[in-house]
C-alpha cells in the first residue's frame, strides 16, 4: 500500500492545493476547477484498497470483472510563475461511519500525501474547504484562513476577500477544521511543511443540506487562483452556482417565517455581528432539512 | 502472520474449500447453515480474528437479553476437508479483514476455493421453491459450477450511491490472490428476512452437500420447514388480510406499501410469539 507515481517530472518548488469533499463540496470544486483550468496532468495516485469501501463492482455474464475504489489522485502543472501540485480525494477516509477522516488511517493518509509533496519539494500546502458562518446566502461569501505556522497568518490576510478566521462575526480565538483538511495542516506542521486552510462561507442553516454550494466554491476559487497568480475565466462557475442558488431558495422559502425573519436580520447590517441561529432552531432545521428537499426536488 | 490470528489448533486440511457467511444475514441464512454444520458434522473452532480493528468496541449489543459480541471463527470439518468461516459483519479496515480470512485460507490450508452465502430479499413467498444463483469471480469456477445451472448470466453495473457488497468485496480480494470461488445467493421472502428461512438454509446446504459430499442428514431442517409453513398457515387462518397479502404474492400481483408493511410486521410477530 502506499503512493503510485505513473512519472517523475522534474518540479520547482510547487505549491500543492487539496480537495476531498465536505460540506457543500466547496473545497473539491473550487481545487477541481483550478486543476482543470490549468490541464493538470495526472502524477499518481494513494492505493485505495486500505482506506476505502469500494464504489462500484461490475458483472459480465455473473462473472465480478471489476471492482472500482474512491480515487485519491495527484495531478500537477508546470507554469511560469509557479508550479502547481494538486491532491483530488473522491471521499475521506472514514473509519467511524462519518464522511470526515478520522484515527490512524486518516493520519496515515495524510502522511502519504505529505511524502509526496516532500518528494517534490513542496514550498507549500494549502487545503481548501468549508467555513461554518453565521451569514446569509444572499450576502457574498468570503473566504477564512488559517495557518499552521505563524509567520503565514499576514500574507493570508493580504489575500484577496480573506479575513482570519478569528475575524470572523461570532467566533472568538478558538475553532476547528474537521476531517483531513485539517489533519492534513497539523501533520505537516509536524513534519515542518508550511501551509493554510482556506475555507469558503457557507451559512450555518445550509451547512447540513445534501447538495454543492458553489457559491463559496467561486470565492474559493477566485482566491487560490490569486494566491497562484492565475487569470481564471470569470464566472467558470455561474451555471452551477444558478442551478443551485434556485434549489437554495427553494429550502430556504419553507423556513418557518419566524426563523426566516431571525435569518433575514443577517442582511440588514453590512457585516454586522449577527446573531447565531438558536440551538432550537437548529433541531427545527435538522428535522426538517431533507422534507424540504425532497419537496424541493418535486418542485424544481 | 500477524496476531490478529489467533490459533487455537491447525486442524489436518488438504486443499479445503472455504465457505463464508455472516451472523446478520436475509433469512439468517449463514447462522443457520453454520448451527447446521457445526451439529450435524461436529465442526470445532480452530482459529478467529480479533475484534479490535474491524468493530466499533464501544459496549455490546443486547438481543433477547443476552450479550452480543463480534465473533469472527473459522470452524474445521477435516472429515469433509471444509473450513467454515462464519462472521460478525466488520464495520472497518474490510480489505485487511479479509486478507486475514484469505491468509488462513491460502497461507496455512492452500484452499482450493472459496463460497460466500448471501440472501437477497424476494416477493417469493415462502413455500417456493429456492433456486440459488451465483456471481463468478472466474471463467474457470463458472466452467467449474456449470452443472449446478447457478449463473444468470447477469450484467451488472453498482449505481451511483450504491455500494458493491460485502461478499463482492470479498470475493474480488480472493481474486486477487488467485483464489477462485463464487458468491451463492438464495431468494428469502421479504416477510422473512428478520427472521430463519429453513427453506433458504437448505437451499444452500444442499449445495455445500452436492459440491463438497458431505452426506448431509436433512431430517432436522426438513421438520423446521414443515413447522413454520404451518404457523405461517395458522397465521393465516387466524386473519384473513395476511391470507390475502399470500395469495396475492403467490398469484403476482403487486402489494401495496401498508400491505407490506402489515405483513412484515404480523409474520414477524406471530414467528416470535408462537
Amino acid at each position: 500500500m502506499g503512493v503510485i507515481l505513473h512519472k517523475e517530472p522534474e518540479l520547482n518548488h510547487p505549491d500543492m492545493f487539496v480537495g476531498w469533499p465536505g460540506i457543500g463540496n466547496i473545497g473539491l470544486i473550487a481545487v477541481d476547477t483550478l486543476r482543470q483550468s490549468v490541464q493538470a496532468e495526472e502524477l499518481g495516485e494513494i492505493e485505495p484498497y486500505d482506506f476505502f469501501y469500494p464504489n462500484k463492482v461490475i458483472l459480465r455474464g455473473s462473472i465480478l470483472t471489476e471492482m472500482e475504489f474512491p480515487t485519491s489522485k495527484f495531478y500537477y502543472k508546470r507554469l511560469a510563475n509557479r508550479d502547481l501540485l494538486f491532491f483530488i480525494g473522491e471521499e475521506q477516509p472514514a473509519t467511524r461511519e462519518t464522511i470526515y477522516a478520522e484515527g490512524a488511517r486518516a493520519y496515515e493518509m495524510a502522511n502519504l500525501v505529505l511524502d509526496t509533496a516532500l518528494r517534490f519539494n513542496c514550498r507549500r500546502i494549502y487545503t481548501c474547504g468549508a467555513a461554518v458562518a453565521i451569514t446569509h446566502h444572499q450576502l457574498p461569501p468570503r473566504v477564512w484562513g488559517v495557518a499552521n505556522q505563524p509567520d503565514l497568518l499576514k500574507e493570508i490576510r493580504g489575500y484577496p476577500n480573506t479575513i482570519l478566521m478569528n475575524e470572523a462575526e461570532g467566533r472568538g480565538n478558538e475553532g476547528s477544521i474537521t476531517g483531513l483538511n485539517g489533519l492534513l495542516l497539523g501533520v505537516a506542521k509536524q513534519r515542518g511543511i508550511p501551509g493554510a486552510s482556506l475555507l469558503g462561507e457557507i451559512p450555518d442553516y445550509l451547512s447540513r443540506v445534501p447538495v454543492p454550494y458553489p457559491r463559496a466554491s467561486q470565492a474559493l476559487l477566485e482566491t487560490i487562483s490569486a494566491v497562484c497568480r492565475l487569470n481564471i475565466k470569470p464566472g467558470i462557475l455561474s451555471d452551477m452556482v444558478g442551478q443551485m442558488a434556485t434549489v437554495v431558495d427553494n429550502v430556504y422559502g419553507q423556513f418557518p417565517p419566524d426563523i426566516k425573519e431571525r435569518l433575514e436580520q443577517r442582511k440588514q447590517v453590512v457585516r454586522p455581528r449577527p446573531e447565531a441561529i438558536t440551538e432550537e432552531d437548529q433541531v427545527w432545521l435538522k428535522d426538517h432539512i431533507d422534507d424540504f428537499f425532497k419537496k424541493g426536488d418535486k418542485n424544481a | 502472520m500477524t496476531d490478529w490470528l489467533k490459533f487455537y489448533n491447525k486442524p489436518k486440511l488438504r486443499h479445503p474449500t472455504l465457505v463464508v457467511s455472516w451472523q446478520a444475514d436475509a433469512g439468517l441464512l449463514g447462522p443457520g447453515v453454520n448451527n447446521y454444520l457445526i451439529n450435524k458434522l461436529e465442526g470445532e473452532v480452530f482459529c478467529e480474528i480479533e475484534p479490535a480493528d474491524f468493530f466499533p468496541l464501544n459496549g455490546v449489543t443486547i438481543e433477547s437479553n443476552l450479550v452480543l459480541f463480534p465473533e469472527s471463527r473459522f470452524y474445521a470439518f477435516p472429515e469433509h476437508n471444509l473450513i467454515h468461516f462464519h462472521s460478525a459483519i466488520p464495520r472497518f479496515e474490510w480489505f485487511r479483514y479479509f486478507n486475514l480470512v484469505l491468509d488462513v485460507a491460502l497461507e496455512h490450508y492452500k484452499t482450493k476455493e472459496i463460497f460466500t452465502l448471501g440472501g437477497m430479499i424476494s416477493l417469493d413467498i415462502h413455500t417456493s421453491p429456492r433456486e440459488s444463483w451465483a456471481t463468478f469471480n472466474s471463467p474457470k469456477i463458472k466452467r467449474s459450477l456449470s452443472a449446478y445451472h447457478l449463473s444468470r448470466e447477469t450484467d451488472f453495473e453498482t449505481p451511483p450511491g450504491g455500494r458493491p457488497t460485502l461478499n463482492s468485496f470479498l470475493l474480488w480480494t480472493a481474486k486477487q490472490r488467485g483464489l477462485h470461488g463464487a458468491n451463492l445467493w438464495v431468494p428469502v421472502p421479504f416477510y422473512l428476512v428478520g427472521l430463519p428461512d429453513p427453506r433458504g438454509q437448505k437451499t444452500l446446504l444442499e449445495f455445500l452437500d452436492r459440491r463438497i459430499t458431505l452426506e448431509l442428514d436433512y431430517g432436522d431442517i426438513d421438520r423446521r420447514i414443515r413447522e413454520q409453513d404451518a404457523r405461517i398457515d395458522d397465521l393465516c387462518k387466524q386473519n384473513p388480510e395476511i391470507d390475502r397479502a399470500i395469495n396475492k404474492l403467490d398469484t403476482n400481483q403487486r402489494l401495496n406499501e401498508d400491505e407490506r408493511d402489515y405483513l412484515v410486521q404480523e409474520v414477524d410477530r406471530y414467528l416470535r410469539n408462537n
